[in-house]
Protein backbone atom coordinates (compact mmCIF):
# COMPACT_ATOMS: atom_id res chain seq x y z
CA UNK A 1 0.00 0.00 0.00
CA UNK A 2 1.39 3.11 -0.98
CA UNK A 3 2.13 6.27 1.78
CA UNK A 4 1.94 8.58 -0.82
CA UNK A 5 -1.61 8.84 -0.34
CA UNK A 6 -2.05 12.00 -2.87
CA UNK A 7 -1.33 9.46 -5.89
CA UNK A 8 -2.88 6.39 -4.62
CA UNK A 9 -5.57 6.67 -7.44
CA UNK A 10 -3.44 8.56 -9.79
CA UNK A 11 -1.84 5.07 -9.65
CA UNK A 12 -4.64 2.87 -10.26
CA UNK A 13 -5.80 4.97 -12.74
CA UNK A 14 -1.38 4.30 -14.72
CA UNK A 15 -1.47 0.50 -14.25
CA UNK A 16 -4.98 0.66 -16.19
CA UNK A 17 -4.44 3.28 -18.54
CA UNK A 18 -7.09 5.35 -17.17
CA UNK A 19 -4.84 8.39 -15.94
CA UNK A 20 -5.75 11.35 -18.47
CA UNK A 21 -3.13 12.03 -20.93
CA UNK A 22 -2.10 15.54 -19.56
CA UNK A 23 -1.39 13.81 -15.68
CA UNK A 24 0.38 10.79 -17.60
CA UNK A 25 3.85 12.86 -17.78
CA UNK A 26 3.68 14.99 -14.87
CA UNK A 27 2.79 10.95 -12.95
CA UNK A 28 5.51 9.22 -14.99
CA UNK A 29 8.00 11.93 -13.35
CA UNK A 30 6.72 11.14 -10.01
CA UNK A 31 7.06 7.97 -10.34
CA UNK A 32 11.15 8.53 -11.06
CA UNK A 33 10.78 9.98 -7.08
CA UNK A 34 8.76 7.63 -5.66
CA UNK A 35 9.65 4.40 -4.22
CA UNK A 36 5.41 3.98 -3.74
CA UNK A 37 4.12 4.63 -6.56
CA UNK A 38 6.48 2.76 -8.46
CA UNK A 39 5.67 -0.36 -5.97
CA UNK A 40 1.59 0.20 -5.97
CA UNK A 41 1.59 0.62 -10.15
CA UNK A 42 3.65 -2.84 -10.28
CA UNK A 43 1.06 -4.58 -7.53
CA UNK A 44 -1.61 -2.93 -9.34
CA UNK A 45 -0.65 -4.00 -12.80
CA UNK A 46 0.30 -7.48 -11.86
CA UNK A 47 -3.50 -7.53 -10.42
CA UNK A 48 -4.56 -6.78 -14.03
CA UNK A 49 -2.20 -9.14 -15.53
CA UNK A 50 -3.48 -11.83 -13.54
CA UNK A 51 -7.08 -11.22 -13.70
CA UNK A 52 -7.00 -10.00 -17.27
CA UNK A 53 -5.72 -13.86 -17.92
CA UNK A 54 -7.87 -15.49 -15.88
CA UNK A 55 -10.90 -14.06 -17.31
CA UNK A 56 -9.63 -15.00 -20.48
CA UNK A 57 -9.64 -18.32 -19.87
CA UNK A 58 -13.38 -18.35 -19.69
CA UNK A 59 -13.65 -17.55 -23.88
CA UNK A 60 -17.32 -18.58 -24.75
CA UNK A 61 -17.16 -21.82 -27.57
CA UNK A 62 -18.13 -21.01 -30.93
CA UNK A 63 -20.88 -23.73 -30.59
CA UNK A 64 -22.74 -22.01 -28.12
CA UNK A 65 -23.34 -19.07 -29.79
CA UNK A 66 -24.89 -20.61 -32.83
CA UNK A 67 -28.59 -21.20 -31.35
CA UNK A 68 -28.85 -17.19 -30.17
CA UNK A 69 -30.90 -15.81 -33.02
CA UNK A 70 -33.22 -19.13 -33.06
CA UNK A 71 -33.80 -19.01 -29.76
CA UNK A 72 -34.77 -15.34 -29.66
CA UNK A 73 -36.96 -15.76 -32.55
CA UNK A 74 -38.63 -18.81 -30.42
CA UNK A 75 -38.50 -16.48 -27.40
CA UNK A 76 -40.45 -13.87 -29.71
CA UNK A 77 -42.63 -16.11 -31.44
CA UNK A 78 -43.73 -18.03 -28.17
CA UNK A 79 -44.73 -14.80 -26.10
CA UNK A 80 -46.67 -13.70 -29.26
CA UNK A 81 -48.67 -16.98 -29.26
CA UNK A 82 -49.24 -16.37 -25.27
CA UNK A 83 -50.47 -12.60 -25.97
CA UNK A 84 -53.00 -13.76 -27.95
CA UNK A 85 -54.24 -16.41 -25.62
CA UNK A 86 -54.33 -13.61 -22.76
CA UNK A 87 -55.97 -11.26 -24.48
CA UNK A 88 -58.79 -14.01 -25.43
CA UNK A 89 -59.09 -15.31 -21.45
CA UNK A 90 -59.00 -11.46 -20.56
CA UNK A 91 -61.47 -10.48 -22.77
CA UNK A 92 -63.78 -13.25 -21.24
CA UNK A 93 -63.10 -12.64 -18.33
CA UNK A 94 -64.64 -9.28 -18.49
CA UNK A 95 -67.27 -10.42 -19.94
CA UNK A 96 -68.30 -12.59 -16.54
CA UNK A 97 -71.35 -14.49 -16.40
CA UNK A 98 -74.18 -15.21 -13.73
CA UNK A 99 -74.89 -18.86 -15.04
CA UNK A 100 -72.30 -20.32 -12.62
CA UNK A 101 -70.82 -23.87 -13.58
CA UNK A 102 -71.21 -24.03 -17.36
CA UNK A 103 -70.13 -20.49 -17.60
CA UNK A 104 -66.42 -22.55 -18.40
CA UNK A 105 -67.85 -24.46 -21.26
CA UNK A 106 -69.73 -21.39 -22.89
CA UNK A 107 -66.36 -19.53 -22.55
CA UNK A 108 -64.67 -22.60 -24.56
CA UNK A 109 -67.15 -22.72 -27.04
CA UNK A 110 -67.30 -19.18 -28.09
CA UNK A 111 -63.44 -19.13 -27.78
CA UNK A 112 -63.00 -22.46 -30.37
CA UNK A 113 -65.64 -19.95 -32.70
CA UNK A 114 -63.48 -17.28 -32.57
CA UNK A 115 -60.63 -18.98 -33.25
CA UNK A 116 -62.14 -20.58 -35.77
CA UNK A 117 -63.75 -17.66 -37.33
CA UNK A 118 -60.06 -15.86 -37.16
CA UNK A 119 -59.03 -18.89 -39.43
CA UNK A 120 -61.14 -18.92 -41.29
CA UNK A 121 -62.01 -15.28 -42.48
CA UNK A 122 -59.49 -13.34 -41.42
CA UNK A 123 -57.68 -11.24 -38.28
CA UNK A 124 -60.18 -10.37 -36.36
CA UNK A 125 -57.91 -9.02 -33.27
CA UNK A 126 -55.74 -7.34 -35.89
CA UNK A 127 -57.35 -3.62 -34.59
CA UNK A 128 -55.53 -4.22 -31.50
CA UNK A 129 -52.69 -1.86 -31.34
CA UNK A 130 -50.35 -4.37 -29.08
CA UNK A 131 -50.90 -7.51 -30.49
CA UNK A 132 -49.27 -8.01 -33.82
CA UNK A 133 -49.76 -11.67 -35.35
CA UNK A 134 -47.52 -10.00 -38.49
CA UNK A 135 -44.66 -9.99 -36.00
CA UNK A 136 -45.78 -13.81 -34.97
CA UNK A 137 -45.20 -14.54 -38.94
CA UNK A 138 -42.03 -13.14 -38.94
CA UNK A 139 -40.47 -14.81 -36.25
CA UNK A 140 -41.75 -18.31 -37.12
CA UNK A 141 -39.81 -17.17 -40.85
CA UNK A 142 -36.74 -16.30 -39.10
CA UNK A 143 -36.96 -19.55 -36.97
CA UNK A 144 -37.31 -21.42 -40.07
CA UNK A 145 -34.94 -19.47 -41.65
CA UNK A 146 -31.98 -20.21 -38.70
CA UNK A 147 -33.48 -23.67 -38.93
CA UNK A 148 -32.18 -24.19 -42.63
CA UNK A 149 -29.19 -22.63 -41.44
CA UNK A 150 -28.14 -24.78 -38.75
CA UNK A 151 -29.25 -27.75 -41.12
CA UNK A 152 -26.25 -26.71 -43.60
CA UNK A 153 -23.69 -25.82 -41.22
CA UNK A 154 -24.08 -28.99 -39.35
CA UNK A 155 -23.41 -30.79 -43.47
CA UNK A 156 -20.42 -28.54 -43.48
CA UNK A 157 -19.40 -29.61 -40.34
CA UNK A 158 -20.27 -33.38 -41.30
CA UNK A 159 -18.20 -32.81 -45.00
CA UNK A 160 -15.46 -31.32 -43.04
CA UNK A 161 -15.27 -34.42 -40.72
CA UNK A 162 -15.16 -36.47 -43.19
CA UNK A 163 -12.58 -34.53 -45.79
CA UNK A 164 -10.56 -33.11 -43.60
CA UNK A 165 -10.09 -35.30 -40.42
CA UNK A 166 -11.37 -38.68 -42.54
CA UNK A 167 -13.19 -39.74 -39.49
CA UNK A 168 -15.98 -41.81 -41.32
CA UNK A 169 -17.98 -42.68 -37.61
CA UNK A 170 -17.81 -39.27 -36.81
CA UNK A 171 -19.00 -38.37 -40.29
CA UNK A 172 -21.81 -40.67 -40.06
CA UNK A 173 -23.18 -39.85 -36.93
CA UNK A 174 -22.66 -35.90 -37.92
CA UNK A 175 -25.19 -37.30 -41.04
CA UNK A 176 -27.94 -38.81 -38.81
CA UNK A 177 -28.24 -36.15 -36.64
CA UNK A 178 -28.30 -33.38 -39.51
CA UNK A 179 -30.65 -35.57 -41.16
CA UNK A 180 -33.26 -35.89 -37.73
CA UNK A 181 -33.14 -32.26 -37.40
CA UNK A 182 -33.36 -31.77 -40.83
CA UNK A 183 -37.06 -33.54 -40.91
CA UNK A 184 -39.74 -32.57 -43.52
CA UNK A 185 -37.29 -30.97 -46.24
CA UNK A 186 -35.54 -32.17 -49.12
CA UNK A 187 -32.24 -31.75 -46.63
CA UNK A 188 -32.88 -35.44 -45.82
CA UNK A 189 -32.05 -36.30 -49.56
CA UNK A 190 -28.90 -34.64 -49.11
CA UNK A 191 -28.32 -36.77 -45.92
CA UNK A 192 -29.12 -39.84 -47.21
CA UNK A 193 -26.84 -39.10 -50.65
CA UNK A 194 -24.00 -38.38 -48.29
CA UNK A 195 -24.89 -41.43 -46.12
CA UNK A 196 -24.88 -43.94 -49.23
CA UNK A 197 -22.01 -42.34 -50.58
CA UNK A 198 -20.22 -42.81 -47.11
CA UNK A 199 -20.53 -46.40 -46.81
CA UNK A 200 -19.70 -47.08 -50.39
CA UNK A 201 -16.79 -45.14 -49.55
CA UNK A 202 -16.10 -47.53 -46.43
CA UNK A 203 -16.74 -50.75 -48.15
CA UNK A 204 -14.14 -49.85 -51.01
CA UNK A 205 -11.59 -49.32 -48.14
CA UNK A 206 -12.41 -52.44 -46.36
CA UNK B 1 -24.78 -6.57 -44.48
CA UNK B 2 -21.38 -3.63 -44.80
CA UNK B 3 -19.96 -3.68 -41.30
CA UNK B 4 -19.07 -0.36 -41.66
CA UNK B 5 -22.75 0.17 -41.00
CA UNK B 6 -22.81 1.63 -37.55
CA UNK B 7 -25.30 -0.24 -34.70
CA UNK B 8 -27.51 3.06 -34.16
CA UNK B 9 -28.13 2.94 -38.44
CA UNK B 10 -29.12 -0.81 -38.05
CA UNK B 11 -31.71 0.41 -35.50
CA UNK B 12 -33.10 2.98 -37.44
CA UNK B 13 -33.42 0.49 -40.56
CA UNK B 14 -35.08 -2.24 -37.86
CA UNK B 15 -37.74 0.85 -37.08
CA UNK B 16 -38.15 1.40 -40.45
CA UNK B 17 -39.41 -2.85 -40.43
CA UNK B 18 -36.37 -4.34 -41.92
CA UNK B 19 -35.34 -7.20 -39.94
CA UNK B 20 -32.39 -8.17 -40.93
CA UNK B 21 -30.93 -5.32 -38.93
CA UNK B 22 -31.57 -6.56 -35.65
CA UNK B 23 -30.28 -10.38 -37.29
CA UNK B 24 -27.14 -7.99 -37.46
CA UNK B 25 -26.91 -6.53 -34.36
CA UNK B 26 -27.20 -9.69 -32.52
CA UNK B 27 -24.46 -11.54 -34.73
CA UNK B 28 -22.24 -8.18 -33.93
CA UNK B 29 -23.10 -8.62 -29.59
CA UNK B 30 -24.08 -11.92 -28.98
CA UNK B 31 -20.91 -13.19 -28.03
CA UNK B 32 -19.88 -9.95 -26.26
CA UNK B 33 -22.67 -10.57 -24.08
CA UNK B 34 -22.48 -13.74 -23.73
CA UNK B 35 -19.37 -13.38 -22.32
CA UNK B 36 -20.19 -10.89 -19.91
CA UNK B 37 -22.74 -12.41 -18.51
CA UNK B 38 -20.89 -15.92 -18.22
CA UNK B 39 -18.34 -13.86 -15.99
CA UNK B 40 -21.24 -12.46 -14.00
CA UNK B 41 -23.31 -15.72 -13.35
CA UNK B 42 -20.59 -18.27 -14.14
CA UNK B 43 -23.45 -20.74 -15.61
CA UNK B 44 -23.06 -21.81 -18.75
CA UNK B 45 -26.90 -22.61 -19.35
CA UNK B 46 -27.96 -19.66 -17.05
CA UNK B 47 -25.46 -17.07 -19.28
CA UNK B 48 -27.30 -18.90 -22.57
CA UNK B 49 -30.90 -18.38 -21.43
CA UNK B 50 -30.39 -14.53 -20.25
CA UNK B 51 -28.20 -13.78 -23.32
CA UNK B 52 -31.59 -14.81 -25.39
CA UNK B 53 -33.46 -12.68 -22.76
CA UNK B 54 -31.17 -9.87 -23.55
CA UNK B 55 -31.88 -9.86 -27.21
CA UNK B 56 -35.41 -10.51 -26.35
CA UNK B 57 -36.31 -7.59 -24.69
CA UNK B 58 -33.90 -5.28 -26.92
CA UNK B 59 -36.36 -6.41 -29.89
CA UNK B 60 -39.71 -5.32 -28.00
CA UNK B 61 -38.12 -2.06 -26.70
CA UNK B 62 -35.86 -1.31 -29.83
CA UNK B 63 -38.96 -0.01 -31.75
CA UNK B 64 -39.40 3.45 -29.06
CA UNK B 65 -35.39 3.38 -28.44
CA UNK B 66 -33.96 6.94 -29.06
CA UNK B 67 -30.02 7.06 -29.33
CA UNK B 68 -29.56 9.14 -26.22
CA UNK B 69 -26.29 6.63 -25.37
CA UNK B 70 -24.85 3.91 -27.90
CA UNK B 71 -26.46 0.77 -28.60
CA UNK B 72 -23.69 -1.09 -27.09
CA UNK B 73 -24.40 0.61 -24.14
CA UNK B 74 -28.00 0.18 -23.73
CA UNK B 75 -27.45 -3.73 -24.46
CA UNK B 76 -25.15 -3.76 -21.63
CA UNK B 77 -27.39 -2.09 -19.63
CA UNK B 78 -29.89 -4.46 -20.20
CA UNK B 79 -27.62 -7.17 -19.87
CA UNK B 80 -26.38 -5.79 -16.37
CA UNK B 81 -30.18 -5.61 -15.27
CA UNK B 82 -30.97 -8.69 -15.66
CA UNK B 83 -27.62 -9.99 -14.12
CA UNK B 84 -28.32 -8.28 -11.02
CA UNK B 85 -31.61 -9.97 -11.48
CA UNK B 86 -30.04 -13.24 -11.22
CA UNK B 87 -28.07 -12.51 -8.53
CA UNK B 88 -31.15 -11.32 -6.34
CA UNK B 89 -32.72 -14.08 -7.43
CA UNK B 90 -30.45 -16.78 -6.38
CA UNK B 91 -29.62 -15.12 -3.47
CA UNK B 92 -33.50 -16.27 -2.32
CA UNK B 93 -33.05 -19.53 -3.13
CA UNK B 94 -29.65 -20.77 -3.10
CA UNK B 95 -30.37 -24.17 -4.62
CA UNK B 96 -26.58 -25.21 -4.87
CA UNK B 97 -23.31 -23.50 -4.92
CA UNK B 98 -21.73 -22.06 -8.53
CA UNK B 99 -18.53 -23.42 -9.34
CA UNK B 100 -15.69 -23.52 -11.96
CA UNK B 101 -16.87 -27.14 -12.67
CA UNK B 102 -19.73 -25.55 -14.41
CA UNK B 103 -18.31 -23.60 -17.16
CA UNK B 104 -16.69 -25.88 -20.01
CA UNK B 105 -12.65 -25.72 -19.79
CA UNK B 106 -12.33 -25.24 -23.60
CA UNK B 107 -8.34 -24.85 -22.60
CA UNK B 108 -8.26 -28.03 -20.58
CA UNK B 109 -7.54 -30.44 -23.83
CA UNK B 110 -4.11 -31.70 -25.19
CA UNK B 111 -3.78 -28.84 -28.12
CA UNK B 112 -0.31 -30.60 -29.19
CA UNK B 113 2.11 -33.57 -28.05
CA UNK B 114 4.19 -31.19 -26.17
CA UNK B 115 1.22 -29.40 -23.54
CA UNK B 116 1.69 -30.34 -19.95
CA UNK B 117 -2.03 -31.54 -18.30
CA UNK B 118 0.12 -30.85 -14.55
CA UNK B 119 1.22 -27.43 -16.03
CA UNK B 120 -2.76 -27.39 -17.42
CA UNK B 121 -4.32 -28.10 -13.98
CA UNK B 122 -2.30 -26.07 -12.60
CA UNK B 123 -3.57 -22.81 -14.43
CA UNK B 124 -6.83 -23.84 -14.26
CA UNK B 125 -6.77 -23.88 -10.21
CA UNK B 126 -5.23 -20.32 -10.88
CA UNK B 127 -7.96 -19.34 -13.00
CA UNK B 128 -10.43 -20.39 -10.26
CA UNK B 129 -8.77 -18.64 -7.22
CA UNK B 130 -7.82 -15.53 -9.10
CA UNK B 131 -11.89 -15.42 -10.53
CA UNK B 132 -12.93 -16.41 -6.90
CA UNK B 133 -11.11 -13.32 -5.96
CA UNK B 134 -13.43 -11.27 -8.73
CA UNK B 135 -16.43 -13.05 -7.11
CA UNK B 136 -15.70 -11.67 -3.76
CA UNK B 137 -16.05 -7.84 -4.68
CA UNK B 138 -19.21 -6.21 -4.00
CA UNK B 139 -22.06 -5.82 -6.81
CA UNK B 140 -21.58 -3.09 -7.77
CA UNK B 141 -17.31 -2.95 -7.46
CA UNK B 142 -17.26 -6.24 -9.69
CA UNK B 143 -19.80 -4.73 -12.38
CA UNK B 144 -17.67 -1.46 -12.60
CA UNK B 145 -14.20 -3.70 -12.57
CA UNK B 146 -16.05 -6.32 -15.04
CA UNK B 147 -17.39 -3.76 -17.66
CA UNK B 148 -14.22 -1.58 -17.55
CA UNK B 149 -11.65 -4.22 -17.67
CA UNK B 150 -13.31 -6.52 -19.60
CA UNK B 151 -15.70 -5.35 -22.06
CA UNK B 152 -13.36 -2.67 -22.74
CA UNK B 153 -15.97 0.00 -22.40
CA UNK B 154 -15.01 3.66 -21.24
CA UNK B 155 -15.89 4.82 -17.79
CA UNK B 156 -18.62 7.29 -18.84
CA UNK B 157 -20.48 4.35 -20.38
CA UNK B 158 -19.81 2.10 -17.54
CA UNK B 159 -21.15 4.99 -15.82
CA UNK B 160 -24.45 5.05 -18.65
CA UNK B 161 -25.13 1.18 -17.99
CA UNK B 162 -24.35 0.95 -14.49
CA UNK B 163 -26.26 4.54 -14.11
CA UNK B 164 -23.97 6.03 -12.09
CA UNK B 165 -21.91 9.25 -11.83
CA UNK B 166 -18.58 9.01 -13.27
CA UNK B 167 -17.15 9.93 -10.55
CA UNK B 168 -18.96 7.20 -8.43
CA UNK B 169 -17.60 4.58 -11.04
CA UNK B 170 -13.86 5.43 -10.29
CA UNK B 171 -14.16 4.92 -6.63
CA UNK B 172 -16.26 1.69 -6.95
CA UNK B 173 -13.41 0.84 -9.38
CA UNK B 174 -10.37 1.94 -6.94
CA UNK B 175 -11.94 -0.04 -4.40
CA UNK B 176 -11.90 -2.87 -6.67
CA UNK B 177 -8.72 -2.78 -7.41
CA UNK B 178 -7.58 -2.21 -3.92
CA UNK B 179 -9.46 -5.22 -2.56
CA UNK B 180 -8.39 -7.63 -4.89
CA UNK B 181 -4.79 -6.75 -4.10
CA UNK B 182 -5.78 -7.32 -0.73
CA UNK B 183 -7.02 -11.04 -1.81
CA UNK B 184 -4.70 -11.54 -4.19
CA UNK B 185 -1.33 -10.59 -2.71
CA UNK B 186 -0.59 -13.34 -0.10
CA UNK B 187 -1.34 -15.74 -3.04
CA UNK B 188 1.43 -14.59 -4.97
CA UNK B 189 3.49 -13.83 -2.43
CA UNK B 190 3.35 -17.47 -1.45
CA UNK B 191 3.77 -19.00 -4.90
CA UNK B 192 0.09 -20.02 -4.73
CA UNK B 193 -0.91 -17.92 -7.91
Amino acid sequence: MPKCKKSEGQAIDYASKLLPPPEEEPFEQHLKNCQDCSEAVESYTAIFDLTDKAQAELTVPETALKNIEMNVYKRLASTQEQTLFSRIRAYFAGVGSPFGWYKTAAVSSVAVALIATAVFIGKPFQSEDTLRLTDTQSADARIEQYRQQGIQRNLEEALITRHLRNDAWETESQLHRMKEQAQGTNWTKVADTHLKNLQSGNSTLQ
Amino acid sequence: MDKLIDDEMLVAQFQAGRQNAFDELMKRYKSKIFSYLLRSVRNYEDAEDITIEVFFKAYRALEGWQPKAKFSTWLYKIASNLAIDYHRAKARHPVYALDDTEIPEVHLVATDLHSDPEKQLEEKERGILIREAVDQLSPKQKAVFMLSRYEGLQLKEVAETLDMAEGTVKIHLHRAVKRLQTLLRPLWENNEI
